[in-house]
């Protein structure tokens, strides 16, 4: 066999045989990084060090209002304590299992019932007039009736986390899967599959980028509930700690507390980047 | 009776009747097409051309009149053939599943109805994709490809399929004038190379005197067949007849009668928003 590096067709025109250069997700982190070196990163490090520097004079100066908040070396201080606390690092681990728990059940629950109802119109009719009517109330508001609901609290913070995560997840999956291009099924169709074929083949790839952008945005929502219902409803995780640290007056442990829960929460959404990174492959071109 | 896709279309009619307003999309189609014909639809738009297409895919039903393929019934009145991989479509607006790889995409029709092995139908694809000058793109998604590699990709993928009858809905509508006539040398190098059955509907002229053994002209809506002229250029053809006698006469004889439609088409418009 030769290899060909040039085909010339029959109309004599000359074609360059190469594969497109794919822009690769690890030289587009190389070209991120090289944008943020430089005067970005110089700027961002002096106004993040005076705010930093404000804040920790910010007693000394007499600001009113933030004379009340520790400063950022109290702060470090608090850090070190909780840091070596095991209580705080099962914090880390209870809240990121309610997370873990009570998104997983929402999209396992959301998406195959978003599917249903927008591929089956009897479905759509009968529940969707259900989830007007509990939508808009906001999750925070059912946690009093989930504390009476549940047989235990861990199940009523489970409940108000999978609420965050579920309605989001569902509107998505309603809306990807009810406007994908009928030109893909009729093409699937006319290429040889059986229309019971369509589900896996067109309807459901056609819908994870939907799937996909419900689950970043619910992931958000439900790091809000958890804390909420922890401080609510909860005797452990990070919420809790939060809101214990408050009631005994540790201000600095508080805002340890709000980092951490920061973090956990950035942690979450690049989870769900990458899940959803892999999951749409053929997006990461744009 | 072996399939070889001659296709007969008797007294082809089809009434739109959105809340009681009657449109008549086809009025009375009468076509007979060979087999393994190249068979080229013009009109203007909106003349019911992409409707008879719809008809014969299966995607939509007549109201009158009726469909043979090689004898068989194909389409009548109430009565609708599901769309099936003897009939595949190549899409205006393009239908290449964007999930997929292009080599997914080009085999997916074969080895899903199980007539080819996933190596035999790559192999194959492969050597299609070489022959329009497509060579290592397979692991492309297809947003990677261009307006006119997108083109070729699905019209090969059409052609793996190995229907009975190709029917293309106005392919080229997108692409700028010079893909336009690499790509269409592309389709006729695929067609002389894998000969079938072609139902090729545009409403460029040249176009379809350049591809088609014969073409039709179809009237402005209700769309009804006004002249079917038979295009004797000898294949294999390129460019180079674009500028021949033969070709400029066809075009002068047919350009008439599609300005006049193209004409009525515009007045008609410009009634409807007045």
């Amino acid at each position: 066999m030769t290899d060909q590096s040039v085909i010339i067709t029959k109309s004599g025109e000359r074609r360059s045989a190469q594969p497109m250069r794919q822009l690769t997700s690890s030289n587009r982190f190389i070209r991120w990084l090289k944008s943020l070196w430089g005067l970005n990163l110089l700027l961002g490090t002096i106004s993040i060090g005076t705010i930093l520097l404000f804040w920790e004079f910010a007693a000394t100066l007499g600001i009113p209002g933030l004379k009340d908040v520790p400063p950022p070396s109290a702060v470090i201080a608090a850090a070190n304590d909780l840091l070596v606390s095991p209580q705080y690092w099962n914090g880390w681990l209870l809240s990121f299992e309610r997370i873990g728990i009570g998104f997983l059940l929402a999209q396992l629950v959301g998406i195959p019932l978003g599917l249903a109802m927008a591929m089956s119109r009897p479905t759509f009719g009968t529940i969707f007039p259900i989830i007007e009517l509990l939508r808009p109330i906001p999750p925070v508001a059912w946690i009093p009736i989930s504390i009476v609901f549940w047989p235990t609290r861990e199940q009523s913070v489970i409940f108000i986390v999978f609420l965050g995560a579920f309605w989001i997840v569902l509107l998505n999956t309603i809306g990807g899967a009810s406007n994908i291009d009928r030109v893909y099924k009729r093409a699937a169709l006319s290429l040889g599959s059986q229309p019971r074929d369509l589900f896996w083949k067109i309807i459901l790839p056609a819908t994870i980028p939907s799937i996909v952008t419900g689950m970043a945005v619910g992931m958000g929502i439900s790091w809000e509930m958890v804390v909420a219902s922890e401080m609510i409803a909860g005797d452990t995780g990070l919420g809790y700690l939060l809101w214990q640290s408050f009631q005994i007056g540790a201000i600095a442990h508080v805002i340890v507390c709000m980092i951490s829960i920061g973090i956990a929460g950035y942690l979450s959404s690049a989870l769900i980047r990458a899940i959803g990174g892999f999951a749409t492959p053929w997006l990461r071109l744009h | 009776m072996e399939n070889t896709g001659a296709l007969s279309i008797r007294n082809a009619g089809k009434i739109y009747d959105p809340e009681g307003i009657h449109v008549v999309a086809v009025d009375d189609v009468s076509l007979e097409i060979e087999a393994g014909e190249f068979f080229v639809l013009v009109g203007p738009s909106g003349c019911g051309k992409t409707t008879l297409l719809n008809v014969i895919a299966g995607f939509d039903q007549l109201t009158s009149g009726a469909i043979n393929m090689d004898g068989t019934p194909l389409a009548s009145p109430g009565k609708r053939l599901r769309p099936g991989p003897d009939r595949t479509v190549v899409f205006q607006q393009g239908a290449l599943f964007p999930w997929k790889s292009v080599l997914w995409n080009i085999t997916c029709g074969p080895v899903k109805q199980g007539r080819i092995s996933v190596e035999a139908a790559k192999k194959q694809a492969r050597e299609f994709l070489a022959r329009v000058g497509l060579h290592g793109i397979e692991d492309q998604y297809p947003e990677a490809l261009s307006g006119g590699q997108k083109r070729r990709v699905e019209i090969i993928r059409a052609l793996m399929n190995d229907p009975t009858i190709l029917l293309l809905d106005e392919p080229f509508r997108a692409l700028d004038a010079l893909t336009k006539s690499v790509v269409q040398e592309h389709l006729l190098e695929l067609y002389d190379f894998s000969p079938k059955t072609v139902f090729f509907i545009t409403h460029d002229l040249e176009e379809a005197i350049f591809l088609g053994d014969r073409v039709a002209i179809m009237t402005t809506r209700p769309g009804s067949i006004k002249k079917v002229v038979r295009v004797d250029i000898p294949r294999p053809r390129d460019h180079r007849i674009l500028t021949s006698s033969r070709f400029l006469k066809l075009k002068a004889e047919l350009g008439e009668a599609i300005h006049d439609e193209a004409q009525k088409a515009f007045e008609a418009g410009e009634r409807e928003l007045a």
